[in-house]
Parts: C-alpha cells; structure tokens; sequence
C-alpha cells in the first residue's frame, strides 16, 4: 500500500515535469483560434507550417545557426585551452600551482551578472561587442573554471608511468601531452564538451548584454525578441514552434548521454 | 638543470592562453566591478567621478533596492524550503521504487537543461489568462480564476514566479540529495530496521541525519541559485507588476542598460555578492559542526 502510494506521488511529480513540454510540444501544432480555444485539446490537423514560420519569418532559422557557431567555435576553443591547463595542474605540480588552481576555480562560484557592467565596457573598448567572436572569447574565459576543474580529474586519473615511458621514447613534454595524454583523455573532453555546450546552448545573460543587432542574435536570445513582437503580430503557434525548435536539440542530446551528464553534473555539484 | 629549464617553459607555455583569457575576461572585470562601484559614471570615460560611498549610501535609501533585496530572501526562503523538503521527498521515494522510478529517473532532469528562456517563457504562457494550461485547467474543473492573471495580480506574481523557479531547480536538488542516500551505507539502514525503525521513524532517526554534508551542499546551492536569478523574472515579469517580483539582478540590468547608472549598477552588484556572500557565512556557521562526526 505504502509502496503504491509513493508510485502515484512519483508519478504525479513525473507528471509536472513532462505536461507543460508536452504541452508545448502540442500547441506548437495547433492554428492560431486552436490555442485561444482550449488550451487542453489537441489539434484537429498537425500545422507543420509553423515551424516553417519560426525558422523564415521569425528570424530564428538564423538565429539556430548564429547558435551553432558560437557554441562550436566557443568548444574548439575552449577544449585545447582548457585541457592545456588542466594537464599542467594535474601533472607537473609547481609552486603555487595550487592556489592558481584555486583561481580557476573560484569563477564557477560568483554569479556573471557581478562583473557584467566592467565587461560591457571591456569589449566595447576591444571593439569586440556585438560580435560573435566577442561572445565567444567571454564565453570560452567563462567555462574554463568548470572545464578545467573536469578535465583536472581526468588527467589525474591516467597513469603517470604513460608519460614516463613516452618521454624516455624522446617525447617533449608538449609532444607527449598531444601525442599520448590528449588521446587518452578523449572521454572525458567529451563529456565535458557536451557539458559545456549544452550550457552554451542555453546561455542567455552574457548574450543579451553582449550582442545588440538582431542578425548577431543565438536562439535564446531570437526566442526572447520573438515574445516581444508577438504582442503585435500574434503568430502564436510559430512562437510555440521557435520555443520547440530552441529546447529539442539539447533534450535529445541530455537523452542520450544522461548517464554521463548526471555524473558529471553532481562532481561539479559536491566539489566544493 | 636544462630539464628543469624546458619543464617550467613547457608549464608557462600550457597556462598562459587560459590564464589569459580568464584574467582578461574574469579577474579584471571584477576587480573593476569593486572599484566601479565607488564611482558616479554614465559611461562617458571623461566623466567618471570617484564618489567612495555615494552609491551605497544612495543604495541604502532606495526602497527598490530594498524591495528587490525582500523579494529575494521571500524566494531563498519559501523557494529553498520546498526545493530541499520536495528534492529529499522525492530522492528517498524514488529509491527501491520500480518501474515508476526509473521513468523518473530519466526526465526530472528535463527542466534542469532546457534553456531559463524557455523555462520562463513556457511559464508565462502556461499562466497565460486566455491560453494558459493553468487556467484552463482550473476552469475545467469549475474552479476560479485570478482575474488579472497570475503574473499581473501584485499578491500572486511572486508566489507564481516562485513556482517557476522551483519547477526549474527541482531536479538539480533531486540529483545531490538522490546521491547522498545512496551514500549512506547498507548497514545503518539495515541495523536501523533491525532496531525497528521504519517509515517515519528510520527517515528522521537516520537517513535525514546521515544526509548532513548533502544538505550543507544543497543549501549553498540555493543561495547561490536565488542571487543568481535573472533570466526568469526578467522574461516573465520584467519585475512587474509595481516591482513586486523585482529581484537585484533585474534591478542592476535596469539601473546600468536602461538608465545608464552604470556606477549604480555595480554597486548594486556589489550588495548582491555582500548578502550572497553573508548568507554563506551564516550557513557555515549554521553547519559547523557535524553532528554525526566523520561518518558522512
């Protein structure tokens, strides 16, 4: 008995998650009259052209791919540079190494809204705002301490014997970190790499200071502008559609590797 | 000697483009967000003036400051109070629960990494008066709804917000408190049914105690999550109606890109980072001390 009731309280936990994106999901199929009808019913006919209208008229077929770049170029970035550091940290200890470790790591705690008026003007004086080759700059100076706390673990976790061996075989020490230690680490610069862009993905503050002109917009910020102007011109479904289109890719990403992410989200979480 | 030599230019070499990057980016701006915060400045680099106090003082006085503070600490309180006693409830019912666990298992997370925009838009449209599922809801069932809707009736938009946070954040909750039970070794919880403690009795005798370092994490968390809270209320409400569901951050966005008060601004972020930073302080003090000792 008790063991049923904790499953219908589970499920109806389950339930509220699930509803609204079904829901969602749903209206973004429905005609405009069909969504101020009822809002619990389901369409007569599947409207597939709203996401047609999201994508064209809406602008945010161009704001998908704005967000591909910056989240790409921000990983290519991101993972050499971060993988770099995170190697020296975890094998070749120096004097105050780890207190500078302890800088990197002291940007996962403070909020980004903190430093967000020096760094408008940061990147205006670099002549950098409202591109995306500044968000991505900011973005990959962003993600390190969490990218670098990850991959530490990892490259803590290989043996050292590896890098003995290959550096008697007349590997230098950057020829062994390319050639052996990156390699070996590949795992884990993928776990932290999808990490990181879904994160990338979704990253709505920084942009929404950063990037001004509407052909510079990443799909959160296309789907904001989107709310804005429907106040006026009332295509509600392709609005529904932007939002489908916006969290689809991430959900079927977090779906297939749920595992991963789980774990990688709770090392980041008990750290400290 | 040589070795050594080409060990520390391979170090210098490795740190330097992510220590440059994060100092450029990072460490300066945020020191400069401390200085900035004693100035009076518009933007305008000639017309920077060093003001020390000013901005605090002016901050003080401000009743949407202090409004914003309130709305805060309404939402740390009432939201973390649910998300730890929810994310526990649920963590301990999930384990040993069959099928209907693992269903869980795979979507409670759903919320957590989906974009805040869609989180918040979803919201605003599911409180939405004319299409919203809440309402619509409601009036299948015969039940009343708030006339100016819940984002726009000033006693309800912030409970209502609240609700939005809480459904984001849940699982994130679910996750730390899921793993904690799971650290809690086999043989106190068998020892503690052999002593025949269960249900109730077990949860608050062992597990809930067992759980410690899980809560200490968990409520560090929501601090860090409600001082942090921008995107939600700033796409849901923009703060409305009359500053009710106004929260710091939204409060600084307005001060430094709508008005220009880019001194201000900082200065309000730096009041943000004071209490983010007393409320930690007061949860250290508040977990000191293991009552457990060294077990978990």
């Amino acid at each position: 008995m008790k063991k049923f009731l904790t499953s219908i309280g589970l499920l109806l936990f389950a339930l509220t998650v699930v509803v609204p994106l079904l829901w969602v999901l749903l209206t973004s199929l429905k005609s405009g009259p069909e969504i101020f009808a009822s809002p619990w019913g389901l369409p007569s006919s599947p409207r597939f052209e709203n996401y047609g209208n999201a994508w064209r008229a809406a602008g945010i077929g161009s704001a998908f791919f704005n967000s591909i770049l910056v989240t790409l170029g921000t990983l290519v970035i991101l993972l050499p540079i971060g993988a770099m550091a995170a190697y020296v940290f975890a094998k070749y200890p120096f004097r105050g190494s780890r207190t500078l470790f302890g800088a990197f790591l002291g940007g996962m705690m403070f909020p980004n809204f903190l430093i967000i008026v020096p760094l408008f003007f940061l990147l205006k004086n670099m002549h950098m705002l409202d591109t995306k080759t500044g968000l991505i700059v900011v973005y990959v100076a962003y993600s390190l301490s969490f990218t670098i706390f990850v991959l530490t673990g990892f490259f803590q976790a290989l043996p050292s014997e590896l890098m003995e061996a290959a550096q008697i075989d007349g590997c230098t020490h950057a020829g062994t970190f390319w050639r052996v230690m990156m390699p070996l680490a590949k795992p884990g610069l993928i776990v932290v790499g999808i990490f990181n862009a879904i994160g990338l993905w979704n990253e709505y503050s920084l942009a929404l200071v950063l990037i001004t002109s509407q052909e510079n917009y990443t799909l959160p910020l296309g789907i904001a502008n989107l709310v804005m102007v429907q106040h006026y011109q009332a295509d509600w479904g392709a609005l529904f559609a932007g939002l489908v289109i916006v969290m689809l890719p991430v959900l079927l990403v977090y779906w297939i590797f749920r595992e991963k992410i789980h774990e990688t989200m709770l090392a980041g979480a008990i750290k400290g | 000697m040589r070795r050594s030599r080409s060990r520390s230019l391979f170090i210098l070499g490795f740190l330097t483009p992510a220590g440059l990057l994060y100092g450029v980016f990072v460490i300066l701006p945020l020191v400069q967000a401390f200085a900035l915060s004693m100035y009076r400045w518009r933007g305008v680099s000639a017309k920077k003036t060093f003001v020390g106090a000013e901005n605090f003082d002016r901050l003080w006085a401000d009743t949407v400051f202090w409004q914003a503070l309130k709305n805060n600490l309404w939402i740390l309180v009432v939201g973390g109070i649910v998300l730890i006693s929810v994310g526990v409830a649920i963590a301990v019912g999930m384990k040993g629960s069959g099928r209907v666990g693992k269903v869980l298992r795979g979507v409670y997370l759903f919320p957590q990494v989906i974009s805040l925009v869609v989180v918040a838009i979803l919201w605003q449209f599911l409180y939405n008066p004319s299409f919203g599922l809440v309402d619509g809801g409601l009036r299948k069932v015969g039940l009343p709804t708030p006339d100016k809707g819940w984002l726009g009736d000033s006693n309800l938009a912030l409970p209502a917000v609240t609700v939005a946070f809480v459904w984001y954040a849940l699982g994130f909750y679910i996750m730390l408190f899921a793993a904690g039970i799971q650290q809690i070794p086999e043989e106190v919880d068998e020892a503690a049914e052999l002593d025949g403690a269960h249900g109730w009795r077990k949860f608050w005798g062992v597990t809930w105690p067992m759980l410690w370092s899980v809560k200490r994490v968990a409520a560090t968390y929501v601090v860090i999550n409600v001082m942090n809270i921008f995107a939600l209320v700033y796409l849901m409400t923009a703060g409305g109606p009359d500053r009710k569901t106004e929260v710091l951050l939204t409060y600084l966005y307005e001060q430094a890109f709508k008005n220009t008060q880019y001194g201000y601004a900082t200065s309000i972020a730096v009041a943000n980072f004071i209490v983010a930073m007393a409320l930690a302080g007061i949860l250290a003090f508040v977990f000191r001390k293991n009552p457990e000792g060294a077990r978990s």
